[in-house]
């Protein structure tokens, strides 16, 4: 194995990761904070997604600019969801395990309504459009820009997020709930209003990446659900709760589903990726960071 | 019921009217009824939306306006579809399937879209003695099974492919390529082309670089291209479906792979396909037809599908789906709705359609060659096989737009 090749799969990963890690952190923020989970987050993805499109083709706005409208929105759109279903839920359910299932029931019907909501919309035929699809040669090695963008804009929020977390008092509060429900809430942690924002936050976060990704892919209503998959792994191999876990399992997860791509073929991606999965769960029960 | 039949006597004056009358009430009563399904929704509703549906729904409308489908002995009688979405589940098909030929009795069916959806459909079809003609089902497997209801209008694997190492083995001659880097979809579509290919491919003296093959739902082909970049592939081959041809596409343009040859299977010759792509100038695929062809009606067709839906049919599949309907409509024309008669026509008929003569032996259509296309100024030019084409080819490819 030479030394560009090298470098060309490790880019490559990262860039895959990059996207992963995005998703992950919104699904993360959701599941491991709150328990609740949330099947139809793809489904948020694939809405950002449309609207950007949307946007783009009808407005030629700036796919990136875009990011500002879906970003907003979905947080809204978050909040009014989780005021109107979530919070129900999870104030009737007593254990950890009837949120599960009962986040899980709700989550699911979502998913549908969103699917068809995007069906009737946009149709069932194949959307999408050409940005920055141009080389990008680096050190030899070539990238497509777009996928480079996409990428970096998305671990830019990623780590921008995690600095907010550790920084900021919201971000202490959250962090405090995912450590600690009982005792955070004695300080004077606000539950229902923290969950709201996380569940806010974990579906602007989705629709952003749907922004990012409608830049690489074609768009139908139905792309969502494998990023759900994708996201669930990378929570499950980072650690549930962790924040900074689930930033590194996803740039493990892309860099080792692009060596198994370089060295084998692309159908062996799932299968490489659920390897490592079930690998750190016989090993490492708790995710790679959990505690 | 009770209702209608009071509102029908009403409407008919009370059987007062005269035998003709009647007749012609009659007619407006009891349409026939037409029974399939079509994936709405799901990965299947891509392909099915243009290349399937469009078709149904322009032929019923142009029928109807007719006054109905004339049936032997009848006159004509209006025509009504009995479907449902069937969200790309095979089982769901399946099941609606059954209803529609063993409850409902409808008087026809029309086919599912895709090769897996209509090789689950075909058995049942053959069990209840309904004709089925099915415009997107591409496999080589079909004569083996062999279902004597079920009849492929598509070219199958072996005309596809042979005509792909036809044109490329042209080019070999002419010194212009050499080395092929082939990428197939890792589903019986994708398998089965593939094995069309190498066994044809082989005294071509072309050589293959490099084969790899990939999941459906593949998100990043750029390893692949990269690959063959490297290999010094000449000619892209991709036997591809919709969304991995279009990635496949946009990847190629973002890696620099710009191979003289670029040929890759469903979905290139959609107007999607090259509206995506600015034009998509010089790529070439798997054709079957375009407006520009001598066929009776083949223009009219056009015109009356970009009229009616605003969109164009595809340049592979769409006019054939367009196709076998005319061939129903030939059929019951001269048999009636006996399906037995109408297998018995099949089998023995030359038909003419909007996508040429078709003629069945042992339910696959050995009239139309395989075809290669090539994107030009806008048109999905046939450029192989020569007797067929409409344009010459452009060699090498122009650069990516």
């Amino acid at each position: 194995m030479t030394a560009s090749l090298l470098f060309d799969i490790l880019v490559t990963g990262l860039i895959t990761g990059g996207i992963y890690a995005l998703v992950a952190l919104g699904l993360n923020l959701q599941y491991g904070l709150m328990r609740v989970l949330n099947v139809a987050h793809g489904e948020f993805l694939m809405l950002g997604a449309y609207v950007t499109y949307s946007l783009h083709t009808g407005w030629g706005a700036n796919p990136l600019l875009t990011l500002l409208v879906t970003g907003p929105a979905a947080f809204v759109a978050g909040l009014v969801l989780h005021r109107l279903l979530y919070a129900r839920v999870l104030a009737q359910a007593e254990a950890r395990e009837a949120i599960e299932s009962r986040s899980l029931l709700l989550s699911f019907g979502l998913l549908f309504v969103l699917q068809n909501t995007a069906l009737l919309v946009w149709s069932a035929d194949l959307q999408g459009y050409s940005y920055l699809a141009t080389p990008l040669r680096v050190l030899g090695a070539v990238f497509p820009a777009n996928r480079v963008l996409a990428a970096v804009v998305a671990l830019g929020l990623s780590i921008a997020f995690y600095v907010y977390l550790r920084r900021s008092l919201v971000g202490k509060a959250i962090r405090a709930l995912m450590e600690e429900s009982e005792g955070a809430q004695l300080v004077g942690v606000n539950l229902t209003r923290l969950h709201g924002i996380c569940f806010g936050l974990g579906v602007a976060m989705a629709a952003v990446t749907g922004s990012l990704i409608s830049m690489l892919f074609e768009l139908t209503p139905f792309v969502g659900l494998p990023y759900t998959v994708t996201a669930l792994v990378v929570v499950i191999l980072g650690g549930l709760g962790n924040v900074a876990g689930s930033l590194l399992a996803a740039l493990l997860l892309g860099v080792v589903e692009t060596v198994g791509v370089y060295l084998a073929s692309s159908d062996i991606r799932l299968i490489s990726s659920y390897a490592v999965l079930s690998l750190i769960l016989i090993l490492k029960p708790a995710g790679l960071f959990g505690r | 019921m009770r209702i209608r039949r009071r509102d029908f006597l009403k409407a008919t004056g009370g059987g007062a009217a005269g035998a003709v009358l009647r007749g012609r009430a009659w007619a407006q009563a009891k349409p026939i009824r037409i029974g399939y399904t079509l994936s709405a929704t799901g990965p299947y509703s891509v392909g099915a939306g243009i290349t399937q549906g469009t078709g149904y729904a322009l032929w019923l409308e142009q029928v109807n306006a007719k006054g109905g489908l004339a049936v032997k002995g009848e006159g004509r009688r209006s025509v009504e579809y009995v479907t449902i979405d069937d969200r790309s589940e095979i089982e769901t098909a399946v099941r609606f399937y059954e209803k529609l030929m063993g409850d409902d009795k409808v008087d026809l069916i029309l086919p599912p879209w895709g090769t897996a959806m209509n090789f689950a459909v075909a058995p049942v079809a053959n069990k209840y003695g309904y004709p089925m003609i099915g415009p997107t089902v591409s496999s080589n497997k079909l004569k083996e099974l062999s279902f004597p209801y079920f009849y492929a209008i598509l070219q199958q694997p072996d005309a596809c492919m042979g005509a792909f190492t036809g044109f490329l083995k042209e080019l070999k001659g002419q010194g212009k390529v050499s080395k092929v880097g082939v990428a197939y979809v890792n589903d019986l579509f994708g398998i089965e082309m593939h094995g069309s290919l190498t066994a044809t491919l082989k005294d071509t003296g072309l050589e293959i670089v490099d084969t790899k093959s990939y999941p459906l739902g593949v998100k990043d082909l750029s390893p692949v291209l990269k690959g063959f970049k490297a290999a010094g592939a000449d000619v892209f081959l991709g036997l591809t479906y919709p969304p991995d041809n279009i990635l496949a596409a946009s990847q190629a343009k973002e890696v620099d792979f710009n191979p003289p040859v670029y040929l890759a299977a469903v979905g290139t010759a959609f107007p999607f396909y090259r509206d995506r792509f600015k034009g998509a100038e010089g790529v070439s695929g798997i054709a079957g037809w375009n407006p520009k062809m001598k066929y009776p009606g083949a223009r009219e067709y056009y015109e009356a599908h970009v009229k009616k839906h605003q969109k164009e049919p595809d340049r592979w599949a769409s006019a054939f789906a367009y196709g076998s309907l005319q061939i129903l409509e030939r059929c019951v024309g001269e048999v009636g709705l006996d399906r037995k008669k109408i297998k018995e026509m099949l089998d023995a008929t030359e038909f003419q359609t909007v996508a040429g003569p078709i003629k069945f032996a042992k339910g696959v259509n050995v009239t139309t060659p395989g075809m290669v296309g090539q994107w030009q100024k806008g048109e999905f030019e046939i450029i192989w096989p020569k007797a067929l084409a409409t344009a010459p080819a452009i060699i090498p490819k122009p650069a990516w737009a």
